[in-house]
């Protein structure tokens, strides 16, 4: 069901707020066994809390989010509830304040039904490495749900939260709402706080949002969005009501696909799905124009090295002195703080340290990272090119649909390559949103995803609610 | 080329520590890795207008002191602590 429809039904007592909650909690009982998208499940947080957002709307006071049941990615901080990046590393860590976004939707006085499942730190695209167990795809659960953020897609596809909370650093909120066949937004990088997002890559992270719809993901995004003293990297930019174009004539707007997301190594069911949707923009009255982003050969190999560089300072705070896992073995400082990782970290993990720790090396440097830096600079430059004659890109979401459990995820390399279609948006900190365009012929959804200007939320939400408004989605199997 | 002494060397660095069997399976890893990071280097461009920093840092806030979590607080999620303070093995 939509939020607003869910507002509605909340505003006029059609529903109580208790009644609503004890139904998702109810359902993630009876289904998450077979897609495990939750790590965490707050019952007893989440009733009381109904139960007191039900008071608010009793006194006529509701926000737009109050009484909506959400889940939130376990990489984001919630004040006494555990918070665990899907790692042993942090396996019994409870954090003693809110995100800013959590506070946010506090505010709101939502409700929060648990923390969800994801590659570990954030750090993969199959939800497969996550320590406490892999995500399963709602569509078929012999096959991965995406990453990082499959468990918050899995939980929105399997209708066992109203939308949820995810981060993207590479694709990890729009790739994993591709493959479970729901909606993932992507913000401008500045827009949401980071503050209390366990930091990844800090130049490329961001708080998302994944729903049933785009206008849905506009709803949570104002609630979630503004500039925030706690993070020296926030935007004072405003973005207005990012749902303010919804439903508005699309008219002779220019949308533009660059050749590059179209090549061989795309899957032709994807490609074919998402040139349907740019006939579909062209009948409605839209621009289609050819363009080209020449770098993004080379977008891969950078966004792996920017990404890492910084992964292996920021991951240097797990040292099981302050907080999270410490191994009894290693007699000196040193050695004790190197089993303690050696423990805490699985295997991508620390294949992503050694490479960033690589990449910042003396003698490494300038061919690796400052090449990246470079690139990063050439990819903003030919964004801004495309921009400059389209309002927004169509691409696919990702190369392929979602694939069998174990067809690749013990092959970094391949896993890597997999993220051709998502990097860019991050590297030039760019807003995108994915939305199913098509089903390949096993039934598992296709994702096509529309990048705006930056701080142009309102546009890409447009659109896509455009295409989403005549599109006939196909329900989750389980 | 990637080696195990260079695998060795990151993992120092890294503060991870590994059993041999892990080093070799993790050189394996990292060779195939940087092989594909080696793209990087083949980007032809004499652009010299880049940043290394990709974030804007201008819009700092004041450097005055702000309240703080409270210690009891910071103390709560470690496995050793004694006298407000964190335990850690004999340094000197």
């Amino acid at each position: 069901m939509k939020l607003s429809e869910l507002r509605a039904q909340l505003d006029s007592k059609k529903i109580g707020a208790v009644e609503l909650v004890h139904r998702y909690l109810d359902k993630i009982q009876k289904n998450d066994s077979s897609i495990h998208s939750y790590i965490t499940v707050c019952r007893e947080e989440a009733i009381k809390n109904a139960g007191k957002a039900q008071s608010i709307i009793d006194a006529g006071k509701a926000s737009p989010l109050t009484g909506i049941p959400l889940s939130v990615k376990d990489n984001i901080c919630t004040e006494n509830i555990r918070t665990t990046c899907a790692s042993k590393m942090l396996e019994n860590f409870v954090p003693d304040y809110n995100a800013t976004a959590v506070r946010k939707l506090i505010e709101q006085n939502y409700v929060l039904l648990g923390k969800t499942n994801m590659d570990e730190f954030a750090m993969g695209g199959s939800s497969q490495t996550s320590y406490f167990g892999g995500v399963r795809n709602p569509y078929n659960t012999d096959c991965v749900a995406g990453g990082s953020s499959g468990g918050a897609a899995a939980s929105v596809a399997a209708d066992l939260c109203a939308a949820a909370l995810g981060s993207d650093t590479g694709g990890s909120v729009r790739q994993p709402s591709a493959f479970c066949g729901v909606t993932g937004l992507k913000p401008t990088y500045g827009v949401v706080s980071r503050y209390g997002l366990v930091a990844f890559a800090s130049s490329l992270d961001q708080i998302g949002i994944i729903a049933n719809s785009a206008e849905d993901a506009g709803y949570v995004l104002n609630a979630i969005c503004g500039y925030d003293s706690f993070d020296s990297t926030s935007s004072r930019a405003s973005i207005g009501d990012v749902t303010e174009k919804i439903g508005a004539d699309i008219k002779g707007l220019k949308i533009g696909l660059p050749k590059e997301f179209f090549s061989d190594g795309i899957n032709a069911e994807v490609k074919k799905a998402v040139m349907s949707a740019a006939e579909f923009y062209e009948n409605v009255g839209c621009k289609i124009i050819e363009t080209s982003l020449p770098s993004l050969e080379y977008a891969v190999s950078a966004y792996y090295l920017i990404s890492s560089a910084e992964a292996a300072s920021n991951l240097s705070r797990f040292d099981g002195i302050k907080y999270g896992h410490r191994s009894d073995e290693g007699d000196s400082f040193n050695d004790n703080i190197s089993h303690t990782r050696r423990e805490g970290f699985g295997d991508e993990v620390k294949r992503r340290i050694l490479l960033g720790n690589y990449a910042l090396s003396s003698g490494y440097y300038d061919a690796y990272y400052k090449n990246a830096a470079r690139i990063r600079a050439q990819i903003v430059e030919e964004y801004n090119d495309i921009f400059s004659s389209c309002d927004v890109i169509l691409t696919p979401t990702a190369p392929t649909t979602a694939y069998k459990i174990g067809f690749q995820e013990n092959d970094p390399v391949k896993m890597y390559l997999a993220d051709i279609c998502t990097v860019t948006v991050n590297i030039a900190g760019l807003p995108a949103v994915s939305t199913t365009c098509g089903y390949d012929e096993n039934g598992m959804p296709i994702g096509m995803s529309l990048v705006g200007k930056a701080f142009d939320e309102k546009t890409i939400l447009s659109v896509c609610d455009r295409f989403e408004q005549e599109f006939e989605k196909l329900e989750a199997t389980i | 080329m990637f080696n195990i002494t260079l695998t060795k060397h990151l993992a120092d660095l890294s503060k991870i520590a590994f059993t041999n069997d892990e080093l070799k399976k993790m050189t394996e890893d990292m060779s195939d890795i940087v092989a594909l990071m080696d793209k990087v280097q083949n980007f032809d461009s004499e652009k010299e207008t880049y940043s290394l920093e990709a974030v804007n840092y201008s819009d700092l806030r004041k450097d005055e002191p702000k309240p703080s979590l409270e210690t009891e607080k910071i103390l709560k999620n470690s496995k050793q602590v004694k006298n407000n303070s964190f335990v850690v093995p004999k340094v000197v």
